[in-house]
């Protein structure tokens, strides 16, 4: 944690050419598909979802139809926006770290009902204390809604990033179970 | 027999909090306290890395405000190495601080605490929520998610990152805007403004005048209040001196490097959450509902009371007429969500003079920066109140000690007094119903607080008390 890397400290400008005509920025909600990775990174394991977004594009990404959204903490944004949007994706893939009880690093899908009730609230992040939003999604907005989970090994109770060898080795497994949802 | 109740979780939100109100054996309000149930903590986090990763680290700590703590930052990284941005690079800073204010006073007015407003607070719960809102205005719900998704949209356009921002970068911002970038964000902004207008004259005709009663009531407590303003006393949100006024309206001013010589921070035992006070008025810490002492308040009321103009005109109409209705200091809790809208007339006004100013456009939007050791402060006023982040450095550069003070623990003191203020005034011998307990919740939703990242100890207490009275007198004290 201590090399220093000071790569881009001396940078004064970036050149681009004021008159280019770069394109907005791709709209996730423009996708058919949305496989989102949830949760914070330094709190271990519970930072499998945004290292799955890294471990898919590392592997080349995914189709044009589908779109791969690192949502961090920052989750209520997206889900907020998407319940009342007139446009939205057909499918989302919440991916995102559960203890459940399981063997650590198990990949398993899990209906909504079984989200565990914390899970439930960080997924509406409090805003809809009889629902979430991700059952908004799913009964109001016809979306289809799937959370692929991963059994955490190791949640720290101070902040540390990283994650456990047992969920680190879920990534692939993950990534074959995500795909087959495209 | 006394009696306790407990509102758990306080919906809408953002984090996890715990109201218990112990009743007396006649039935009334004995005691309340707001507890926080989450557990955080970042500050050790820090220490170690490279100074310039922290914009970039601070931003995965909570999504909720991700653009305040990336900017306060910034900032803090700024002073460690000693540089000052290039005026490119400090506006489109602004810029993208005054895009994401108007998403967020658009989110919590409509939707969080607008539920309250629109549908009363005596809907029934299960519709009592953001899809209660948009059935029961269904064209401004659209309205409100497209103007939501536009301020999303300039975020991706100007910094290419709306959710964990990683373009402001000590010594400004790393990406040039073009002037197609310019004309497309400036479109979309100025379709916010519209809405920004129509906003605030919707809600002063429609929403406030049915609730002019419980405003004058709810939660009204009297303290002082801190902002930020430039040396004319003009409002600012990115930065300027911090004021600190009384509750009788006197004020100071001071740099944010001094913060600590005019605030410091209460630990009480039920709370992992600290309660700052005005150190420098020399009353010590007390949150007596009659006689407050050292208890001040942040967030948009107390901007709007401590600043003595706004830079936008038709912010400073609207904050004109504010200021004649109400008075400075104006103590009324819930007049911060009307403070709200005033701020988010004035963030997108100023979002649209950003991107007319030709400097917005400029190449030059960052100065070079070496390490060194140092101290650096960094303050913004987070939409939630004044952010403050304080960073020491090694000679390398690496993280020594940090300080971070958000704007929700600014109001830990308010926002207990203001829901035990309100207990007091609705719940009488006992009686209460759904519609009360709920009006609790407002006094708290008003300062629209965020706990996640507000909760830093890390020594492993759970931050929730239970206090039953017995008849006799005993009281036994639950913790978990």
């Amino acid at each position: 944690m201590t090399e220093r890397s000071p790569i881009g400290l001396a940078v004064t400008s970036v050149h681009r050419d004021p008159a280019e005509e770069r394109p907005e920025p791709e709209d996730f909600l423009d996708k058919e598909v949305l496989v989102i990775g949830c949760g914070n990174v330094m709190i271990g394991d519970d930072g499998l979802g945004p290292a799955f977004i890294k471990h898919l594009e590392a592997r080349g990404g995914a189709p044009a139809h589908v779109g791969l959204l690192d949502a961090g903490t920052g989750v209520r944004t997206v889900l907020f926006g998407m319940v009342l949007a007139e446009k939205r994706p057909k499918r989302i893939v919440i991916v995102d770290a559960v203890d459940m009880g399981r063997a650590p690093g198990e990949v398993f899908e899990i209906d909504l009902a079984e989200v565990p009730p914390l899970k439930a609230d960080d997924f509406s992040m409090h805003q809809l204390p009889t629902s979430n939003l991700l059952r908004e999604l799913r009964d109001q907005c016809g979306v289809e809604v799937r959370v692929v989970a991963v059994q955490v090994a190791w949640l720290p109770d101070e902040l540390r990033g990283g994650l456990s060898d047992s969920v680190a080795a879920s990534l692939e497994r993950a990534r074959e179970l995500v795909e087959r949802l495209y | 027999m006394a009696k306790t109740l407990t509102i758990a979780p306080v919906s809408r939100l953002e984090g996890h909090a715990k109201v218990t109100i112990n009743l007396d054996d006649a039935g009334n309000v004995a005691d309340t306290f707001v507890n926080i149930v989450e557990l955080r903590g970042f500050e050790k986090f820090c220490q170690g890395r490279p100074v310039e990763e922290m914009p970039r680290i601070v931003t995965s700590i909570c999504g909720v405000c991700p653009w305040s703590h990336h900017l306060a930052s910034a900032k803090a990284a700024d002073g460690v190495f000693g540089v000052t941005p290039t005026p490119t690079g400090r506006k489109l800073r602004e810029l993208c601080n005054s895009v994401a204010y108007t998403e967020e006073h658009i989110l919590h007015f409509f939707f969080l605490a607008g539920a309250d407003f629109v549908l009363g607070p005596g809907a029934d719960y299960k519709t009592r929520n953001v899809i209660g809102v948009a059935a029961a205005v269904p064209e401004i719900g659209k309205k409100v998610v497209h103007n939501r998704h536009l301020g999303a949209r300039i975020l991706n356009i100007v910094s290419g990152k709306s959710i964990h921002p990683v373009t402001a970068v000590p010594g400004g911002f790393s990406k040039p805007l073009t002037d197609h970038e310019r004309d497309m964000a400036l479109k979309m902004a100025s379709e916010i403004l519209e809405f920004a207008k129509f906003s605030i004259a919707w809600a002063k005709e429609s929403v406030f005048p049915k609730y002019l009663d419980a405003v004058k009531t709810v939660g009204v407590i009297k303290t002082g209040y801190m902002g930020t303003v430039r040396p004319d006393g003009t409002m600012d949100l990115y930065d300027g001196k911090i004021r600190l006024m009384k509750p009788d309206g006197s004020f100071v001013d001071f740099d944010d490097t001094k913060y600590a010589d005019y605030i410091s921070e209460k630990v009480l035992p039920w709370s992992y959450l600290k309660f700052p006070y005005a150190k420098s008025w020399n009353e010590g810490f007390d949150m007596d509902l009659d006689h407050p002492k050292g208890v001040y308040r942040t967030n948009t009321l107390a901007r709007l009371n401590v600043c003595d103009k706004l830079s936008t005109p038709m912010a400073q109409k609207e904050f004109e007429a504010f200021r004649q209705a109400f008075g400075r200091p104006c103590h009324l809790t819930l007049l911060y969500h009307w403070a709200r809208l005033v701020e988010l007339l004035y963030n997108a006004e100023y979002a649209v003079q950003l991107l007319k100013d030709p400097e917005i456009t400029g190449r030059e939007t960052r100065v070079a920066v070496k390490p060194r050791a140092g101290r650096g402060v960094g303050h913004v006023e987070a939409p939630r109140g004044t952010l403050i982040h304080d960073y020491e450095t090694d000679d390398k550069g690496l993280v020594t000690n940090a300080n971070l003070i958000v704007g929700t623990t600014h109001n830990n003191a308010p926002i207990n007094m203001a829901v035990k203020q309100a207990a007091k005034l609705l719940i009488k011998g006992g009686k209460y119903d759904e519609a009360l307990l709920n009006t609790v919740e407002m006094a708290i939703r008003a300062y629209d607080p965020c706990f996640s990242c507000a909760t830093h100890n890390l020594d492993g207490r759970l931050a929730v008390r239970i206090d039953i009275h017995r008849p006799d007198g005993a009281v036994e004290t639950m913790a978990n």
